[in-house]
């Protein structure tokens, strides 16, 4: 699920050199703010057929809680 | 009481002597003593609006106590209908003080101009000073307990000093409780290093206070105000260093409010990056102001880009767009900050719109880093900030709807400079801010007072204090954003 959430990553922020961790945190991606925030999870949400909280979106702190959270629905 | 003066200095003098000493062994002594210093402090200004501040402080720490119980109870409901009532205070508080004035006068004008002649009686409410930096850190509080990003304190003493914090209470920062009720768990020891700190900070303040802002505002007062007796080029000068002036003010002011608070031990959040070097607005707002727009993002953009995902890039322009006129509201009531915010939330969403192509283009022909590329986008950011300035200092928008027919009409000549001569100086000091500006956005604080080099720094200070003490303003002159 990493490399697909990464992909979605590189494809929204426009930066095919993004490499995912589950310790990645916003700091670490330029790319990465509250502009383009939600427009990776309308990607996310899309690409998994799921649909996320306002509460969950703004609860992750970086990108492992992120896939816990895709799992967990 | 401003931070450069010998009342200031004698009243913490007298607050941090104890809070070393006697009360050095006990976190709960130095924040009860730091809370009574702060609402001594807030009523040097009006002691009568110290009781609204206390009286707040009592009810959002109750209601901060209220959300956590029911989210730990999994209560949604009650917890959102909480929430909402605190969110509704803190905009009634700020409606009451700052706006109904404003919107009593509004209500008049529409009935004038509709042939009543009957009206409201126009209001006088007197606004406590810092009411947009507390009310913010109220519901901000509220907020973070209920998105449970945090516990409510059950602490009053911690909460009341975290609101009431007496250097940041005027202007901010507007400090997250998540970064500052954790630092005071435990007691703050006197360290060298801290007050070291926090004097450069300081030291550094005054300096664009005292040299800058205050040494220019003479000029820019003249010019801007009475712009009907200049010419263009002494308008566009004007309106240049207005620019400058805004930014030295708010930040000596943000430096001092950050050092004063390092000297006890506590790290406030920054608000200001090298602003004047952003390449593109979004950029800028990211630098300028940083504790607000971290506010207004974590509490009202992201909320609101949350709601509009759905509607896509549509979503995400309407909220950048409602993002900036609350940034421009929060200012005062004025026709001129909400048209600020405005002129902002569009450019904004242009920069948004246009990024794509920009960074194709800077692909293309190899742009990236091309410092004449850069500083050209740099000096567009400048220049449109610039043009925004002129609406923000505006007293109206009629004043502000006059100045650019009026500036082109006059054409160029030379400026007007029988004020100017005496800021000569003042002109050097703000190519000293830019030039360390310039040094920080590279390596941030490693340079003149924070060089790693002893007589670097002595040096440094030393110029400074010649400067402040020579040709400074010492007249204890407001800081603009007291206003707010």
């Amino acid at each position: 699920m990493l490399s697909e959430v990464q992909d979605i990553f590189r494809d929204v922020l426009d930066n095919e050199d993004i490499v995912l961790a589950y310790e990645t945190y916003s700091d670490d991606i330029d790319e990465w703010d509250s502009l383009t925030h939600i427009q990776l999870v309308v990607a996310i949400e899309k690409h998994f057929q799921i649909k996320f909280t306002s509460k969950e979106i703004t609860s992750w702190a970086n990108v492992g809680e992120m896939l816990d959270c895709i799992l967990n629905k | 009481m401003v931070f450069y003066s010998i009342k200031f200095w004698s009243f913490f003098c007298a607050l941090m002597i104890p809070y070393f000493t006697v009360f050095s062994k006990c976190a709960k002594a130095q924040n009860l003593w730091l809370l009574l210093g702060s609402l001594i402090f807030y009523s040097f200004a009006d002691w009568r609006m110290t009781v609204l501040l206390v009286a707040a402080i009592g009810i959002f720490f109750y209601l901060g106590l209220k959300v956590d119980e029911h989210c730990q109870e999994q209560n949604e409901k009650a917890a959102n209908r909480l929430t909402v009532l605190a969110v509704f205070l803190g905009i009634a508080l700020l409606v009451y003080f700052k706006y109904l004035g404003f919107c009593v006068h509004q209500f008049n004008n529409v009935l004038m101009a509709i042939g009543f002649s009957s009206s409201l009686p126009t209001l006088k409410i007197i606004m406590p000073l810092g009411i947009s930096f507390f009310t913010f850190k109220l519901m901000g509080y509220v907020i973070e307990v209920h998105r449970e990003n945090m516990r409510a304190t059950n602490d009053i003493v911690k909460f009341g000093l975290f609101i009431s914090f007496f250097p940041t209470i005027m202007s901010g920062p507007i400090d997250n409780p998540r970064n500052f009720l954790p630092q005071l768990n435990g007691v703050r020891t006197f360290s060298w290093d801290s007050v070291g700190e926090g004097f450069r900070r300081i030291l550094w303040g005054i300096f664009l206070k005292t040299c800058i802002a205050d040494l220019v505002s003479g000029y820019t007062d003249t010019v801007l105000s009475l712009y009907f007796y200049h010419n263009t080029t002494t308008i566009i000068l004007g309106a240049i260093l207005y620019t400058f002036q805004l930014y030295a003010d708010f930040a000596g002011y943000s430096h001092m409010a950050i050092g004063v608070s390092q000297i006890m031990g506590i790290k406030v959040a920054e608000n200001f990056n090298c602003p004047y070097f952003a390449q593109n607005l979004t950029e800028f707002w990211r630098r300028w102001h940083m504790s607000l727009t971290t506010w207004i993002t974590q509490y009202v953009f992201m909320p609101l880009n949350i709601a509009f995902r759905d509607m896509g890039t549509t979503g995400l322009y309407l909220a950048t767009i409602f993002n900036l006129v609350v940034i421009g509201a929060w200012h005062g009531a004025n026709w001129t900050f909400l048209l600020f915010g405005l002129y902002h939330g569009f450019l904004l969403v242009a920069t948004m719109a246009l990024d794509k192509r920009r960074k194709r283009f800077e692909k293309q022909h190899n742009l990236k880093k091309n410092p004449v590329w850069k500083y050209s986008r740099t000096i567009l950011t400048f220049f449109l900030w610039s043009i925004s300035l002129l609406c923000f200092q505006s007293p109206n928008i009629h004043s502000f709807l006059h100045i650019f027919p009026y500036c082109f009409d006059e054409g160029f000549g030379l400026p007007w400079t029988e004020e100017s001569f005496q800021k000569v100086p003042a002109l050097v000091f703000i190519l000293v801010m830019m030039f360390k500006d310039y040094k920080d956005e590279n390596r941030l604080n490693l340079h003149f007072l924070h060089s790693s080099r002893y007589w670097v720094r002595l040096v440094t200070a030393v110029l400074l204090v010649v400067c402040i003490l020579g040709m400074g303003s010492l007249d204890g002159a407001s800081f603009i954003y007291y206003k707010f």
